[in-house]
């Protein structure tokens, strides 16, 4: 085991190395810079002072100098400065972390808890009218994107009860009610969707197993359905499923981007993409790394958790 | 009897007046107009602030509009008038001034005791620091990273201090207009004692309100100056800017009362009308955003070297039709300065009616058509060409409109849409054939205008005209003192320049400013960049 985790650890340095080569390079062929940005700002460019600004913040040195001296400020834990806002990348990235991943947490709850029972329910009663109901509903939400059920309830809100969530992100130290209801509701929005992946893989991965010899042997021993369900059927047919909560949790990192719009929640995802309109390269560069490693972790972790709802998976050594 | 009768009248007269009175107290109270101190007001901001506090070193609204309360001018223009001319600027951090040597200097005699929010003394010392460092003076002991509003004090020759409290302007020629240029929210005055490039992170600044705090990406909040110079001002414990990205959660939070007051240039009619529809008692004033839709064809390439083929351009849009079909009847028409009452140097209707692009639809359309065939080109046999304009939709809307127009004349233009990031880059440098612009102006001047956009040389001069006759009219303009003569210059000017397709105006944006009722003193003048300051603003909550 411990060689297996220390195995995927050593690729997961070599993917984020190949991943810095590639953000890096990305960043840089997209045409335009901060220069060009802060000029337009200004409404008019100056090559003399832009050749001024490009040294100030040392983009007129090669290209690999540049990326070493990224790699070297990641090894150092130094992220380097944002350049838009003149302030150590970290000081910026840092308040977002926590914004993001509660969403995208209390996100995968909502879809969970929404979208296993009804699996499992839809599964159990295949073809009855309360599976064609949830089918109906989890179509629906694969159908709706995050972000325009985040605008409905944010319009029906203000339209019913001239009431919005806070416009500034609420630390649960300072009020924990507010801070709840700040987060429950784009919560609901993105889980809702997510949910609906969840409850379709359930289903069908349940069925399949559903289908199974032992599952057959388990009712021939006169078995409650509860524990042939939710004991042998279940915990085999959740494989497929923990894989699906993995990668939705760390698609969602980086994939909040409209719904923290809609909200005016300060997380990562919203920050990168007007980082990534600024070219904003410190910026882009860490979070998207960040994110980069966000998904190699979930992937471990979902690897690790094969083992444990199946004991017949072995880790190579 | 007669007694008993006035007793009567007496008692009559007192019952109604109580009577008429009491409901009166008993409904809502009527909002006093007398101003009351204290509260906070919310406002709202559609991006974090460019380059932080930093407004000399940028141009865009998203930076002037919420870093105006923390700094000063030397003058300013009266934030509770709504007109913007010499009559009625105010002193800010000059007590008062005076012209002298016929328009050559201009004298400021500076108020005292003024603090910047570090605590240091406010002198002379600070006005020559700016204004060296703004006109990159040979001996400025600062140099902005960025200057977009040099060509502004290409006139000062040199600004002198012969005390602490007097600051002196002197002119190579005279310039009247120099005073407008100094009241726009684009002039405050920066404290000597911190390097220029502090402002990008922070603030220190003479203003009404000190700033507590700027979350990036969330907020900049306020915290009113108590060392503020002006007595009793300013009325508010504070304000807080709320960047919201997304405009229909800007919408919603400004109808769900979140919000007190909009963005400058934000409210088109029809989000007006909407607001309106939902929330009655929203205050809306319409007013120029002091912003034009304009054509810019780079004359140093062709086709459009030819004037021919830009005054074709010109007839064959439909000004007016623009008006209706991309701003909903939210803009107005109007010459290369706002027309009145929006502005007040723009030609009226009988000016704007003999210049290409005002007349009858169909003629207009007529004579593009002629102009075309004279080089060559018609509907069966099109110019084609390639239209730029930035991504972003009232760029994309206005240039969808002139495509149209332009394919009836035998113009095919396909549309390029230009990042942000690029946009300005490829302007200044003359990377394009055509393209659908938007162009803001600062003070509604024609020397903040003129110097910018058709000056020799200037790098917002996109189309790259310059004409030494339209150079010269425009030096002699700046130097009229008499208003009257003044105002025929600038009328001429505007013909010229309409006449050899230089940059065709289609129309002059409105902004329908939105406010909740609570919200006094905060009074929208003829230009988005100069009333920010908040130092009259008070909230009747």
């Amino acid at each position: 085991m411990k060689t297996y985790i220390a195995q995927r650890l050593a690729i997961a340095v070599l993917t984020l190395l190949g991943m810095s080569l590639v953000i890096f390079t990305l960043l840089r062929l997209a045409p335009g810079d901060i220069v060009d940005i802060l000029f337009s700002t200004a409404g008019y460019v100056s090559p003399s002072e832009k050749q001024g600004i490009m040294q100030e913040l040392g983009m007129d040195r090669p290209y690999w100098v540049q990326y070493l001296d990224w790699l070297r400020q990641i090894v150092t834990f130094d992220l380097g400065k944002s350049y838009r806002y003149d302030l150590p990348a970290w000081q910026i990235i840092r308040p977002l972390l926590p914004v993001t991943i509660e969403l995208a947490a209390l996100s995968m709850v909502v879809a969970v808890f929404l979208g296993v029972p009804t699996g499992v329910i839809s599964a159990v009663r295949q073809d009855s009218a309360l599976d064609y109901v949830l089918r109906v509903i989890s179509l629906a939400g694969l159908s709706m994107p995050a972000f325009w059920l985040g605008m409905v309830i944010i319009l029906t809100l203000v339209t019913w009860l001239r009431w919005i969530p806070p416009l500034t992100y609420v630390p649960p130290t300072e009020d924990f009610k507010l801070h709840a209801v700040q987060f429950a509701l784009p919560a609901l929005a993105v889980g809702y969707r997510s949910s609906a992946l969840i409850m379709r893989i359930t289903r069908s991965s349940l069925l399949e197993v559903l289908r199974e010899d032992y599952i057959r042997t388990a009712w021939a021993k006169g078995q409650s359905g509860r524990i042939v369900i939710w004991r042998h059927a279940l915990k085999n047919a959740m494989l497929p499923v923990v894989t699906v909560i993995g990668i939705e949790f760390a698609f969602l990192i980086g994939g909040l981007v409209v719904t923290e719009t809609v909200f005016n929640l300060p997380g990562v995802a919203r920050f990168l993409v007007q980082a990534i309109l600024w070219r904003d390269y410190p910026i882009v560069q860490n979070l998207v790394m960040f994110i980069a490693i966000v998904v190699i972790l979930s992937n471990l972790l979902v690897d690790m958790l094969y083992g444990v709802l199946d004991p017949r998976v072995r880790y190579g050594g | 009897m007669p007694r008993l009768r006035s007793l009567a009248v007496l008692i009559a007269v007192t019952l109604v007046a109580v009577a008429l009175a009491t409901p009166a107290t008993s409904q809502t109270p009527q909002v006093s107009q007398t101003p009351k101190a204290g509260g906070v007001l919310n406002i709202m901001l559609r991006e974090d602030l460019a380059q932080g506090f930093a407004i000399h070193e940028t141009a865009t609204i998203s930076v002037v509009w919420p870093a105006m309360p923390c700094l000063n001018n030397l003058v300013l223009f009266d934030p509770l008038r709504k007109t913007e001319s010499v009559d009625t600027i105010i002193g800010e951090l000059a007590e008062k001034w005076s012209w002298q040597d016929n328009y050559r200097n201009l004298v400021f005699f500076l108020r005292k005791g003024v603090k910047w929010h570090d605590g240091r003394p406010f002198t002379s010392k600070d006005v020559k620091f700016t204004f060296d460092m703004l006109r990159e003076a040979p001996d400025a002991p600062a140099k902005l990273r960025i200057n977009p509003r040099k060509d502004w004090y290409a006139n000062v020759e040199a600004i002198e201090t012969p005390d602490p409290y007097t600051a002196v302007f002197r002119l190579k020629k005279p310039q009247p207009s120099l005073l407008m240029l100094l009241a726009s929210g684009y002039t405050p005055v920066y404290a000597a004692h911190v390097p220029p490039a502090s402002y990008r992170t922070g603030c220190v600044g003479t203003g009404p309100f000190r700033v507590k705090e700027w979350r990036k990406g969330e907020y900049v909040e306020y915290v009113k100056n108590p060392d503020y110079f002006v007595q009793g001002r300013p009325y508010l414990d504070g304000l807080k800017y709320f960047v919201i990205v997304e405009r229909g959660t800007r919408q919603a939070a400004l109808q769900a009362g979140k919000l007190d007051v909009s963005f400058p240039g934000e409210t088109s009619k029809t989000a007006a009308e909407q607001l309106k529809k939902a929330v009655p008692q929203l205050v809306i004033t319409p007013f120029s955003a002091n912003v034009s839709d304009n054509i810019i064809m780079n004359i140093k390439k062709p086709p459009f070297d030819n004037v021919k083929v830009r005054l074709a351009v010109s007839h064959a849009i439909d000004r007016r039709a623009l008006v209706r079909a991309v701003h909903q009847d939210g803009a107005v028409v109007g010459a290369s300065l706002a027309p009145k009452p929006w502005g007040f140097w723009g030609l009226g209707e009988k000016d704007l009616a003999a210049l290409p692009g005002y007349g009858k639809p169909a003629d207009e359309k007529a004579k593009a058509k002629k102009l075309m065939a004279e080089v060559g080109f018609s509907p069966e046999k099109p110019l084609r060409v390639e239209m730029v304009t930035r991504a972003i939709a009232i760029y994309v809307d206005m240039a969808s409109f002139v495509i149209n127009e332009l394919k009836q004349v035998g113009i095919e233009a396909t549309l390029k849409q230009i990042e942000t990031a690029q946009w300005h880059a490829m302007a200044t440098r003359g990377d394009y054939q055509i393209g659908a612009n938007l162009t803001g102006i600062g003070p509604d001047d024609p020397d903040a205008n003129f110097l910018e956009n058709y000056g020799c040389g200037s790098p917002r001069n996109y189309s790259q005209y310059c004409s030494e006759e339209i150079m010269k009219l425009i030096d002699r303009q700046s130097q009229e003192l008499d208003v009257k003569k003044r105002l025929a210059m600038v009328a001429a000017i505007q013909k010229k320049l309409e006449a050899d397709a230089a940059r065709p105006i289609l129309a002059w944006r409105l902004d329908y400013f939105t406010v909740w009722p609570h919200v006094k003193n905060l009074v929208p003048h003829q230009s988005i960049y100069n009333f920010g300051r908040m130092q009259e603003a008070w909230s009747a909550k």
